[in-house]
C-alpha cells in the first residue's frame, strides 16, 4: 500500500499527460505525411522542408519567430525593472501589485480590443494627434496594428506580459531583495549597486522561466494575430489553423509541420534554459 | 536619505498604461455616436445594453454556463495538482524529476500544437465538439500552475497534523480531512483562482475542441471585436472581465471565510 499510494495520487496526472504525448505523438507523425485515412501513408520530411522553400510559409515563420523573441525579450526586460520598481515602493505596494494582476486576469482578446480603440486609425490617439494639429487625417497616422512587421501583437503581448513577469519574479525578488540585498546594503553597497550585483543576478532563474512561457505562448498563440496581425505574411499558427481546416483534407500534414516546428522550437530552448540553470546551480554549489 | 522618484513614477505610468483602456471601453460601451475625429462620444445611448441582454442572445445562460465550465475545469486541475502535489512533497519513486519536469510540460506546448494534436485524438476517443473534451483541454493547460502553487503549499503545511492525529487513532481519511485539508484550504482557493482564470480566457482551444457545440463567453466575444462594433465588443470585454472579477471576489472571500481571521502564509 505504501508504495502504491504515489502511483495511485498520480494516476489522474498521469493520464493527462498520456493524452497530451498522444496528442503530440499524432501531431508529428501526421507532420511526416503519414495519415492512412487521407492515403497518405510515405513517411517524408517534405512539409518541414516545405517551411523553408515556400515563400509565404518562410515569411509567416520569420514573422512568428521574431514577433515571440521580441515580445518575451522586452517583456522581461521591462517586467523586470517593473517588479523592482514594485518592491521599491514604500507606500501602496499592496494596491499596485493588485493592480498589477488585472492584466492576467484580461484574455488576449480583449487586450486586442484595447488596441484598436487606441491605436487604430480612428482610435483615441490618432484623434488626439488630429486634435492636436499633428496630423491630417486618419491615413497619416500609422497603420501600426494590422502592419506585416507585428508591430501591432507585439504590443499586446507587452501589455499582458509585462505584469505577468512582474507578478511571476516578485516572490522570488522580493526574498532575496529582503535578505542578501538588504545585506550588501548594510555593508555599504548603494541600493543600485545591491540591485545589480546581488539580486538581478539571484532573480535570474524566475526571470528565465518568464521569457521561456512567453516565448513559447506568442509562438504558438492563435488568437493574438487573428485579431492584430496582418493579411500577409500571416503569423504561423493563423496559417497552421487555415491549413488544418482546408477543405482538401492533404494539406493537414502543412498544418501539422508547422505544429512540430512550433513544438521543437520551444522544446529546444527549454532544453537549453534547463542546461544553463543547471550549470548555474552546480557554479553556485561550488562556491558555497 | 533622498527618496528615489523613479520607482513611484514607474509604477504610476504601467497604472496608467493598465487602466486608460479599461476606462476607455467603459465610455464606448454606452457611445451612442462617436464618430472621427471627435474625441468624447456625441451622444450616449444604451443600445448596446439592450443588444447584449435581448433575449435572443441568451446572455445570462452564456454566462451561467461559462463560469460553470471554467469552475468545473478549476476544480478538476486543482484536485489533480493536489494529488499530484502530494505524491510530490510526501513521496519518493522512481522519475519523480520526470513528473516534475511533465507537470510543467503543458506551459511549453504551444496552443495551436496541443489544439490540433488532442483534436486528432479526440477524434478517436469520440470526444471532439464535446463539453467534456473541453473541460480536459482546459485542465490540461491549467495544471502546470496548479500543481505548482500546490506543491510549494503541500511542502509548507508539512504532514505534522495528519501524524498527529493518526497517533492519537484517526483513520488515515479523517486525519487527512481534519488534520491536512483546512491548512491546505487556502492554497487550494489560490490554485482554483489561478485556474479558472486561466479557463475563462481559453480562445482557440474552445473552438477547435469545442467544435462550435461548446460556447462560452470568451469564444462569443470574439467575432464582436473584428466586425467593428465596438460598443457590442467592449460591452462584452467588460462583461468578461468583470465576471472573472466576481468570481475571484467570491473565491477570496471563501479563503477569508475559511481562515477565519487566522493567518496563513
Amino acid at each position: 500500500m505504501k508504495r502504491l499510494a504515489p502511483l495511485l495520487l498520480l494516476l489522474p496526472f498521469l493520464a493527462l499527460m498520456g493524452l497530451l504525448l498522444w496528442a503530440m505523438g499524432c501531431a508529428l507523425v501526421q507532420s511526416l505525411g503519414y495519415i492512412p485515412a487521407f492515403g497518405l501513408t510515405e513517411l517524408t520530411l517534405d512539409y518541414y522542408q516545405a517551411l523553408f522553400t515556400d515563400g509565404t510559409l518562410t515569411a509567416s515563420l520569420m514573422l512568428s519567430l521574431k514577433v515571440a523573441f521580441l515580445s518575451a525579450l522586452s517583456s522581461t526586460v521591462l517586467g523586470t525593472a517593473l517588479c523592482a520598481a514594485l518592491l521599491a515602493l514604500r507606500r501602496g505596494r499592496r494596491g499596485a501589485l493588485l493592480l498589477v494582476r488585472l492584466p492576467i486576469l484580461v484574455p488576449h482578446t480583449v487586450t486586442a480590443l484595447f488596441l484598436i480603440v487606441l491605436l487604430s486609425q480612428s482610435g483615441l490617439v490618432a484623434r488626439a494627434l488630429y486634435a492636436g494639429g499633428l496630423i491630417d487625417g486618419q491615413e497619416d497616422f500609422p497603420s501600426l496594428l494590422f502592419s506585416s512587421g507585428g508591430m501591432g501583437m507585439l504590443l499586446a503581448y507587452l501589455w499582458k506580459e509585462i505584469p505577468f513577469v512582474a507578478y511571476f519574479v516578485a516572490a522570488l525578488m522580493g526574498s532575496v531583495r529582503d535578505t542578501l540585498g538588504e545585506a550588501a546594503c548594510n555593508l555599504g553597497a548603494s541600493p543600485v549597486r545591491a540591485f545589480f550585483h546581488i539580486t538581478l543576478p539571484l532573480s535570474l532563474p524566475a526571470i528565465g522561466s518568464a521569457f521561456l512561457i512567453i516565448f513559447a505562448y506568442a509562438f504558438g498563440s492563435y488568437e493574438v494575430p487573428l485579431l492584430l496581425g496582418s493579411t500577409l505574411p500571416k503569423a504561423l499558427p493563423v496559417q497552421a489553423y487555415l491549413e488544418y481546416t482546408h477543405p482538401d483534407l492533404r494539406h493537414r500534414p502543412y498544418a501539422m509541420a508547422m505544429n512540430g516546428f512550433i513544438l521543437l522550437v520551444s522544446l529546444l530552448l527549454a532544453l537549453v534554459y534547463a542546461w544553463l540553470l543547471r550549470r548555474k546551480l552546480n557554479a553556485g554549489r561550488v562556491v558555497q | 536619505m533622498r527618496r528615489n522618484p523613479l520607482p513611484a513614477l514607474a509604477v504610476a505610468v504601467a497604472g496608467l498604461c493598465i487602466l486608460l483602456p479599461v476606462a476607455l471601453l467603459a465610455v464606448w460601451s454606452v457611445a451612442g455616436r462617436w464618430p472621427w475625429p471627435e474625441l468624447w462620444p456625441e451622444s450616449f445611448s444604451l443600445r448596446g445594453f439592450q443588444e447584449l441582454f435581448a433575449s435572443y442572445n441568451h446572455t445570462g445562460a452564456l454566462l451561467l454556463s461559462s463560469v460553470g465550465l471554467s469552475l468545473t475545469a478549476a476544480a478538476l486541475a486543482t484536485l489533480v495538482g493536489a494529488m499530484t502535489a502530494r505524491a510530490l512533497a510526501f513521496h519518493s519513486f522512481p522519475g519523480k524529476e520526470l513528473v516534475r519536469f511533465g507537470a510543467l510540460f503543458p506551459i511549453l506546448v504551444p496552443g495551436t500544437v496541443l489544439a490540433m494534436g488532442l483534436h486528432t485524438v479526440f477524434l478517436r476517443l469520440g470526444l471532439a465538439d464535446t463539453l467534456a473534451g473541453v473541460v480536459v483541454v482546459h485542465v490540461i493547460t491549467a495544471l502546470p500552475y496548479t500543481v505548482s502553487i500546490l506543491t510549494d503549499v503541500t511542502q509548507a503545511c508539512g504532514k505534522n497534523l495528519e501524524e498527529q492525529a493518526a497517533v492519537l487513532g484517526a483513520s488515515p481519511a479523517r486525519a487527512f480531512l481534519h488534520g491536512t485539508l483546512p491548512a491546505l484550504a487556502p492554497g487550494l482557493l489560490s490554485a482554483g483562482s489561478m485556474a479558472f482564470a486561466i479557463s475563462y480566457s481559453q480562445y482557440f482551444t474552445t473552438l477547435l475542441l469545442g467544435g462550435g457545440q461548446v460556447r462560452t463567453l470568451s469564444l462569443v466575444m470574439v467575432p464582436y471585436i473584428q466586425s467593428g462594433d465596438r460598443t457590442l465588443a467592449s460591452l462584452y470585454a467588460l462583461l468578461f472581465v468583470g465576471s472573472a472579477l466576481a468570481v475571484f471576489a467570491v473565491l477570496e472571500g471563501l479563503i477569508h471565510l475559511w481562515t477565519g481571521g487566522r493567518k496563513w502564509n
